[in-house]
């Protein structure tokens, strides 16, 4: 595939330039349409539209295999191009939806974080300065962000974790809603240290 | 790069206060903050806030606000009034993202957001960005806040008063509040640690004050509000196998259920905290972990902790520093009463 095609799939994911004849090219090569779709990820990821989980391995084994020989992806139909579009909307829309406003600033560190995957463990320190709290004598396990080896196994656990945070948040402020309920106006006298009886 | 840096700095700042409190026996409140500049001031700053509560209930207003935290911006639209009756009518709508709304008829609020059909809960409040506290007046926070009359400044053009909610103890933010001093109005809000690090800020970008009601507001007057939905007696007063040994003074129980968590279907125990100003959640499960060492995130001012010990995963999230959450989740124990 020659450069000059690279550049010119970039151009038109940059509105620079509007071909028909490229585009119907662009809808008929498997390899070209990958290429589109690498783009515009790349796009979204500088801008900082991505989704809050991006299958990273399954887009470096897409890169590596194209790297290394001009395999066939896709089976070469029309319909392939907008398929794939699509897959990537749905897979782009679904965390959105899902986790939507409430949790979409905790969203944001998680994409800061993958923005600068090179940078060292970004969020290690927090976790260093909470675990230096007393635990109450029990035994602490060794951090999250120590314990990983492998770059993508640290980045599942992450996202994992981000998931577990955002699921609180959205709940969290839910609950407020409903707690605001005239019936709990006047709620009975409970203070903690009453409850905790 | 710059949130992340913006985060350590937040973790860094904050860490070495904790750390100088008396870490040790969190249950006594540290008294002598900031009582000396209060005593001189409080006179000036319960007026103020008296004359915003007042505001928000009575005037008819129209204005846009942006929370900004995170180095992210909410643009909001807000519209209060109350029509011929006496019946207070209010609408707060997210304008970016998927449509989030919640209307106000006097004591129907509705909700209308992606994630659920829109409904209506019974309540003289909606539930936003603001604290509803604001609009009922605070004097219930006296016990634990003072309130302190700083200064002028201006603020959305117009000549503002500075006034802060500063907590009593090391446990709380305090809120800063720039009140219009023609109007009496919320012209910003925003939230700090004792540092004085602003961690989360509402900024009023528009204020029209009319004597009649909005275009908006005399829609929403002949709009059917969704259906209101019942919430079960006793559904917020359960007795659950755990409980919270320890909370800064002045936090009351408002809500303690089971559910599932709508995103993951986990069932936990629930226990929803309020000391007048700021909610606190704790959520307790058992985990598929063993141990999980403590972590947290920051939203904003919000800060959302979450640690497992012994197989069960206890989480804490609100408005308050990291330190008190951790304090919050380590004092969670079974409850004795229950035990076998």
């Amino acid at each position: 595939m020659s450069e000059n095609k690279f550049e010119a799939v970039s151009s038109m994911v940059d509105d620079y330039q509007q071909n028909d004849e490229l585009f119907d090219e662009v809808l008929n090569d498997s390899h070209l349409s990958a290429t589109w779709q690498r783009y515009h990820l790349m796009g979204d990821v500088m801008r900082g539209e991505t989704a809050d989980v991006i299958n990273f391995d399954l887009s470096s084994q897409i890169a590596t295999a194209i790297a290394d020989e001009p395999t066939i992806l896709a089976p070469h139909t029309s319909n392939n191009f907008a398929e794939k579009l699509k897959a990537k909307v749905v897979q782009f829309a679904k965390p959105f939806g899902q986790m939507a406003i409430a949790a979409s600033a905790a969203g944001l560190m998680v994409m800061g974080v993958q923005q600068n995957s090179t940078d060292t463990d970004a969020l290690l320190p927090a976790s260093q300065v909470v675990k230096t709290m007393p635990f109450g004598g029990i035994a602490e396990p060794v951090s999250l962000n120590f314990q990983q080896t492998s770059r993508s196994s640290e980045k599942q656990a992450f996202i994992e974790q981000q998931r577990r945070f955002q699921a609180l948040l959205s709940d969290h402020q839910q609950q407020i809603k409903l707690s605001s309920v005239d019936v709990n106006n006047t709620p009975p006298e409970n203070k903690a240290e009453e409850s905790a009886k | 790069m710059k949130l992340i840096s913006s985060l350590l700095l937040l973790v860094t700042i904050s860490t070495p206060v904790a750390a100088n409190e008396n870490s040790s026996a969190p249950v006594v409140a540290n008294e002598n903050s900031s009582t000396p500049i209060a005593a001189n001031e409080n006179e000036q700053a319960e007026p103020w806030l008296e004359r915003l509560a007042n505001s928000l209930q009575t005037l008819n207003f129209s204005t846009s606000f942006v929370v900004v935290k995170n180095n992210q911006a909410e643009p909001y639209h807000w519209f209060h009034g109350v029509d011929q009756s006496g019946n207070e009518l209010e609408i707060l709508s997210l304008l970016n993202g998927p449509r989030r709304d919640v209307l106000r008829k006097d004591n129907i609020v509705s909700y209308i957001e992606p994630e659920l059909p829109p409904y209506s809960v019974s309540s003289q409040q909606i539930t936003g960005p603001i604290p509803a506290v604001l609009r009922e007046g605070v004097t219930t926070l006296a016990q634990t806040y003072d309130f302190i009359s700083v200064g002028r400044s201006r603020v959305l053009g117009r000549p503002a008063q500075l006034i802060r909610i500063v907590s009593k103890d090391v446990y709380r933010y305090g809120h800063w509040l720039w009140l219009d001093q023609k109007t009496g109005m919320l012209l910003k809000l925003a939230l700090a640690n004792r540092t004085g690090q602003l961690l989360e800020q509402i900024q009023f970008t528009h204020l029209d004050i009319t004597t009649d009601l909005g275009d908006s507001l005399l829609q929403l007057q002949q709009t059917t509000l969704p259906k209101v939905i019942e919430i079960p007696a006793g559904y917020q007063e359960q007795v659950l196998q755990w409980q919270v040994k320890w909370l800064p003074e002045g936090f009351k129980r408002l809500n303690a259920n089971r559910h599932r968590i709508s995103t993951t279907k986990r069932p936990v125990e629930f226990m929803l905290f309020n000391d007048g100003l700021v909610d606190v959640s704790v959520y307790v499960n058992p985990s598929e972990d063993n141990q999980r060492a403590t972590d947290y995130v920051m939203d904003g001012a919000t800060v959302v902790l979450n640690q497992v010990i012994n197989g069960f995963e206890v989480s804490v999230v609100g408005k308050i520093p990291a330190k008190t959450a951790k304090a919050i989740a380590d004092s969670v124990t079974l409850n004795a009463k229950l035990a076998p």
